[in-house]
Order: structure tokens, then sequence, then C-alpha cells
């Protein structure tokens, strides 16, 4: 290879900055869609009253506008502990006290916070996955191996299911595609289709399935769009009974006037993570005769003009608009940023009556284990707004909430925090009632990564333990938990893979160190001994096997590499999926706008990879395969549902 | 932007990174410079999307996109690179790619811009010939005969060596 290849291939290049790169992408598309709007409008008011009026048409609109506020940069050294609110008046004036330190002449700020990376729960990318429930000890020699969720999908957690555009019982294969709801059998020889059913006024659904119950949730077609950030501010969901699949029957269907963060089920119970973003006033901009100052006085007098209805949210079930959250469950957390988020519990089969409390504050990151729910806010970037985003450090205070799991009901227990900033859901995990933590760099802490344990302590979490200087200048890739070992992988010039002793969880302890060329950004553990990285290398995908063994000496002993491809499960776990009785895996691969289906088996330490071309363009991130209890494959691509033969 | 094409757009950004920066860097951008290109070109695209997916190149589109970028920059702040290249050698753990960027820029820097662009977007990024065509607007028999000039001169001054290979 020459010297400009090798150039090419060693130019380090960061880490994609997806979420900034999206975030600004949308305020782009949003600023255009203005322009658009606002030249529509003047010319419509010129061809109609005379010019004259034009500058007024432009600069005296107002315009109601809305984005997700700033997290507080410098929270304070204590722990925050929840308190419920008293009244609707004391909630109504805790809202409005903060909302007057962010509302501006231009609404709600008109820097508005895009490279916060959010966490849209189910439907977002996913860069970490972890393991483990852990209600009983496991030592460190224990089983250590990952298989899909009962319903077909892999999980973070297991017990705890999420949502995905595809479902299985074994024999129904319940499929989302666009609002339709699709249903096959799949106990014979062929996969054959029962039935089709449209669901009105949904968009970007996942569903859950729970015995013949099907849960969607997704986006409320009808419900607003929030200005900045282009997305619908409501949510829906709907449940099926698909007991008779070649006629599913609509049981019930509930709005929401919030965004779903994220959505879990244990069991029969399903539980919604939803934000429902700063109130749309009737804000006034600056220009033609209006002055900044006269702007800011009217959206300040906006401000304290709203009620409560204008900042809890409100559900319908078909009986009417309710308030979903009474101001009493409500709590305002003592820093953070400003929004509403519920924490909603239901039955599947009685999705109309909805349990919920509120957060009166920002959160993006929701992690659940077996009994508790962890939810986490993101502080927000320090540095220069927009540009360099790729390296600029994470800064800050992270808050943690602790809610212990009842039924369907949900009970702030505890509360924490931590310096420095958690990439998404997968840096947390909670084992045997200690809560674990992968903090980034932070301009608290430094240029490297930690972990850092906590255990609830009356109503704190208390920071126990800690590991810091992992990876030195070097970014956070993946981490998987086990009941007492962390394996991280970090990248940026050598792409070590950390293994980290948890047993004593006061005392995180390095175990071994593996530097490798390319990083994995999945890792999924197949048994004591193997490991399989999913990541890439300078020429492409890569998926590695790793033998540990020993925990010490960590060893990767096959790589296969498909140039100039992607793996998809890098991002998206529920891309990849561990057929154990055939020792393979199968991960979706991209190259340009092919999508391939790689086959990986591992056979004494070796691995043997075969490709099969599958889908074309974008329905890429639609690509799915799964197990049946009978040993079969299923394959799910953009249009089609179908039984796949192993190469 | 629906879920399903931000998650497709998302893999997009996550499957094209390296290959945009990389390509800024070879096309004179420093490091520091050539991240904020790659990032500001997935912006723009970001925002007309939907009409990228609909016109059959994705890929000629993109790199057309930083072209324009880098074109732009260059015009309206010329004076940047000095200021960034200066910026860069100040942080350390990025003096590694500066030199690296160095020693590629004074690599390429007998070819003309024209056979620069070839040579970047139908060899190293590996394009194909009628994407490289569709990006820099030539016809695909200009591409041909500017790369096989590109790679002689690039061979007579022995910065690649084997010619044949990825020569598709």
């Amino acid at each position: 290879m020459s010297d400009l290849e090798d150039s090419w291939d060693g130019l380090p290049t960061g880490t994609p900055p997806v979420g900034a790169i999206m975030a600004a992408g949308r305020a782009e598309a949003a600023r255009r869609r203005k322009l658009r709007q606002t030249v529509v409008a003047v010319g419509a008011t010129a061809a109609v009253v005379g010019a004259f009026v034009a500058g007024a048409a432009v600069g005296n609109r107002p315009t109601p506008s809305a984005s997700r506020p700033h997290s507080d940069a410098s929270p304070a050294a204590f722990q925050a502990d929840l308190e419920p609110a008293q009244s609707c008046a004391e909630l109504l004036e805790s809202y409005q006290d903060r909302a007057l330190e962010l509302v501006t002449a231009y609404g709600w700020g008109r820097e508005y916070d895009g490279y916060r990376l959010e966490e849209s729960g189910t439907f977002d990318s996913r860069r970490m996955e972890n393991l483990s429930s852990a209600k009983e000890y496991v030592p460190l020699s224990g089983q250590r191996s990952q298989s899909s969720s009962p319903t077909g999908t892999n999980v973070q957690e297991n017990g705890v299911d999420e949502p995905d555009t595809v479902k299985t019982d074994g024999t129904l294969v319940v499929r989302l595609r666009g609002s339709d709801l699709v249903v096959y059998d799949a106990s014979g020889p062929t996969m054959v289709k029962e039935s089709t059913t449209h669901l009105k006024g949904l968009e970007d659904g996942q569903i859950l399935l729970s015995g013949t119950t099907v849960v969607v949730i997704g986006t409320n077609a009808s419900s607003p769009r929030d200005e900045l950030t282009d997305r619908r501010r409501g949510s829906r969901v709907i449940t099926l009974s698909v007991k008779q699949p070649d006629e599913p029957k609509v049981e019930s269907t509930v709005t929401y006037a919030s965004r779903v963060v994220a959505a879990r089920q244990h069991g029969a119970t399903v539980r919604l993570v939803l934000a429902a973003g700063l109130p749309m006033l009737d804000f006034l901009e600056p220009g033609g005769k209006v002055t900044e100052r006269e702007a800011l006085v009217a959206n300040r007098r906006a401000v304290r003009e709203t009620t409560i209805k204008d900042w809890l949210p409100a559900y319908d079930s078909g009986a009417g608009s309710k308030q979903l959250l009474d101001c009493t469950n409500v709590a305002v957390p003592d820093t953070g940023g400003l929004d509403t988020v519920s924490i909603v519990g239901f039955r599947g089969t009685d999705a109309a009556m909805p349990h919920a409390i509120g957060l009166a504050g920002a959160t993006t990151i929701a992690y659940e284990s077996a009994d508790h729910l962890y939810l986490a806010d993101a502080p927000s970037r320090w540095g220069c707004g927009g540009c360099r985003t790729a390296r600029d450090i994470g800064g800050g205070t992270t808050h943690l909430y602790d809610f212990e799991l009842d039924g369907v009901d949900a009970i702030h227990v505890a509360s924490g925090e931590v310096e420095g900033r958690l990439a998404d859901r997968w840096s947390l995990d909670e084992a045997d009632d200690v809560l674990r933590v992968a903090v980034g760099p932070s301009s608290e802490t430094g240029r490297f990564n930690s972990i850092v344990t906590f255990r609830r302590e009356g109503k704190e979490l208390t920071e126990i333990g800690r590991l810091d200087h992992l990876g030195k200048n070097e970014d956070l890739k993946a981490v998987r938990w086990f009941d007492n070992l962390a394996v991280l992988v970090t990248f940026r010039q050598v792409d070590p893979l950390y293994t980290v002793d948890l047993t004593d969880p006061a005392k995180p302890r390095l175990l071994g160190k593996l530097k490798i060329p390319g990083f994995s950004d999945y890792l999924h553990p197949l048994s004591d001994t193997w490991m399989l990285g999913v990541g890439r290398g300078a020429r492409g995908a890569q998926i590695a096997l790793f033998n540990t063994s020993d925990l010490k000496d960590v060893k990767r002993v096959a790589v296969e590499t498909y140039r100039r491809s992607s793996a998809i499960a890098g991002s998206d776990p529920r891309a990849f999926t561990w057929l154990p009785k055939l020792d393979t895996a199968l991960t979706v691969i991209r190259k340009g706008d092919r999508v391939r289906i790689a086959a990986i088996t591992v056979s004494h330490g070796k691995l043997s990879s075969s490709l099969t071309n599958v889908e074309y363009g974008d329905d890429a991130a639609q690509v799915r395969t799964f197990g049946l209890p009978d040993g079969r494959v299923v394959l799910v691509t953009g249009e089609d549902v179908r039984f796949f033969t192993l190469p | 932007m629906d879920a399903t094409s931000e998650a497709s757009f998302a893999e997009f950004v996550r499957s094209q990174w390296s290959d945009l920066v990389r390509a800024a860097i070879f096309l004179g951008a420093g490091p520091h410079e050539a991240e904020d290109i790659a990032q500001q070109t997935l912006v723009r695209c970001y925002a007309s999307w939907q009409r990228v997916t609909d016109a059959s190149n994705r890929d000629a589109y993109v790199y057309r996109m930083l072209l324009n970028q880098l074109r732009d920059i260059r015009r309206t702040r010329w004076w940047r690179s000095r200021v960034d290249a200066e910026a860069d050698a100040h942080v350390d753990d990025a003096s590694g790619q500066v030199v690296l960027a160095d020693a590629v820029h004074q690599a390429l820097d007998g070819l003309t811009k024209e056979q620069r662009d070839v040579v970047v977007l139908r060899y190293f990024v590996q394009l194909t010939e009628a994407q490289t065509a569709a990006a820099l607007s030539i016809p695909p028999g200009t591409v041909k005969s500017r790369l096989s000039r590109a790679l002689a001169a690039l061979a007579g001054s022995h910065h690649l060596s084997e010619l044949s290979e990825e020569h598709r």
C-alpha cells in the first residue's frame, strides 16, 4: 500500500457528531421552512393590501416558538431531593420563575441548545448496549451470555422488553410498516399474511407484544409540530387484540400531549416516559416597529399569564381531554432544565387508565432495570456553539432520579448527581442494588472516561466508588455490563478494550487492557469464553471474536472485515441476532445502498462469514432477523416478512 | 423528516463521516476544518435529504455538497486556513493529525485542482466513475482521462506505488 493510502487510512476522523448534525439539520430545515412561509406571507399580503404592509407581516407576526431549555450549567453542589408540589399555585409559580429566566425577546431563547444529545428513547440510535438484571449475585466466572427477548428483540435488560417494529410470540409475527399493522402466521411451512390493519393518525410507531395484546406507541399525526425541532409534540398509543389474527381488534386509543422519550414493558405492564416540551406561547419577535425591549416585555408577560394547563400535559382516551398529572404528583427538582416529564404506567389490557407521576424538569435519558427506573438529564455542552462539536468535551453535572417500580406505579425514591456526561441510556446499569454509570470526558473531571458506582442511602444516591482515567483523550464507544464486570471500548488513536472488575462496587478495579486497531461499538457476549464485537476498522465494518476466558488478558482471536461497509448493529443492536443453537450471529451490513445480512458462524475460535443481499436503499433501518423456537429464522425487510435460509 | 428517514440519515452520517473528513483533508483542509466542513455538509444534506433520496445518486450529491462547502469556505474565509493551522498546532492530541495532513497536502501539491478532485473522489473515496462525473459535473470520459493523468503524476512523485490495485 502506498504512502497516501496509508495516510488515508491513518487519518483519525473522530466520532461522527450524529446528534449535533441531526439537531442542526432540523433547525436548518425549520429555518428554511419559516423563511418560505414568511416569503409566502409577504407575497400574499402585498398582493392584497399593498407593499407597505410587508414589513409588518415579516416583523410583527407573532411567532410561537418553543425549544428545549438549557440545563443549568452550574448546578448546586448538593444532592437533589425531589419534593412534590403542595398545590397547583405553587407548581405554576415554580414553572413561571424558571421560565422567566429562559424567555428572551425571541421567545424561548434564540440559542437553541441543538447540540444536546437527546434520547428519543425507543426511536433513537443506541451506541451502547448493556446487560444484566442481576437480582441474584453471580460470581465473576458466572454465566455471561445474552439472548433476545421472548418477542425476538435484542434488548438492554433481561426481563424488560423494548419496542421494535416487529415482534413475535413464536407463532405469530406482528409487524408495523408505516401506519399498517400486519399480522403473519409463522407456524406453517411458509409465512402467511393474516391481516393488515391501518392505524389512523399514527406516525413513526413501534410495537410491544404482551400475550395477544399489541401495544402500538408512536407519534400523534394530528398533534402540532414544534416550531424549532419540527417534531410532533404529541403521541398516540393504540392497543389491539390479535386473538383473532385475521381480524385484529382495536381495544383503545389514547393520545398524550407529550412526546415519547422511552417505552418499556415488564410482563403485562407498559411504562412510558413522556416529555411535554415548553408551552407554545404567542411570543412576539422584534422587527418592524417592535423593539427588542418591547418584545421581551411582551414575552415575559406571556410567561406570567400562563396557567397550569399550559405546563401540564393532557391525555385523551376517547372520553375527552383530561389532565395527565395532578399538581401534587409533580415533583420540582432543584436544578436542571425546564420541561415536564411524565412517567406513565398501564397494563396492556387497560391502556385507557394510565397512572402517572411527573417531574417538572428536563430529562433525556431513561434506563429501566427489573424494578427501578432511572432518569438522567444531559448537561449542556460548553465551548463554542456550533463549531467543532466533534471534539468538545462534555461539561457540567448530570442529575439522576431513581424511581422504584410497583406494578403500574412509579415512586420516586432517591436522587443523585454525577460530574460529567452520560452518552445515553446504555451508560447506566443496576445490579445488586448498585447503580453503575459510565461517564465520558467532562470539564469537571478531565479528558478521560470513568466508571462511578452509587448506592441508595436514604433519599440519596451516594457515590460509593469510582475508577477514573479509562481511555485518556479517547471517546467511549461501547460498554457492556455484567453483574460484577464491565467491558468498555474507547476510541481515537488506538482502540483499547478494558475489563473492569466490579465485584467490590466500592473499588472498581481495572483488570486488563487490550489495544487493537479498529473498535467495537456493540459487544455481544456468547459465553464465558467468547464475545463478539461489531464495529469499525480503518477499511470498513468489522466483526471480531474475543477470547475472554482470562479477563486480565482478553485476546482478539479472529476478525472479519467488510470493506467500505458499515454494520448497523453499532448504532442499533436490534439489527443483531445471536442464534445460540446454530452458533451463528446475523447482523445487518450496509454498503452504499446495498443492505446485506452477514451470517457469522463461530467455531473453535474461528469466524466464517457469508453475505446475502436482502434490501436496497432506504429501508436498511427496517431490516431485522430473529429466530423462532423451532429454529427457523425470520427475515424482515422493507416490504417483506419471510423465512430466511442461512447460507 | 419522519423517524424512519431520520434513522436512515443517521446511519448515512455514521457510514460517511470518516470518508468525508478524510476527503476534506485530502482536498486541502486542516484536520479541524475538515470536521467542520463534513459536519456542515451533512447539516445541509439533512435539510434537503428528501431531495437527495429522490435523486438516485446520493453519494455523488454529498460529495458535490462537500466540494461546494470547501469552495465557499475558501472564498469567504480564505484567511482562515492559516489561523486554523495555528489553532490546530496548539491542540496536543491533534498535532499528529496536523503533521499527517501537511504530508498529504505536500504529496498532492503537484496536481491541478481538477486532478486532485478526481483522484480524491474516484481513487480514495472510491466513488464510481459515473458518481464522480455527477459530483464534478464533468463527462465520465473526462474522469477517466484526468484520473490517469493524476495517477501518473503521483506515481512519478513516488507517493503511490501500486497503481493497478483498486483501480476499478
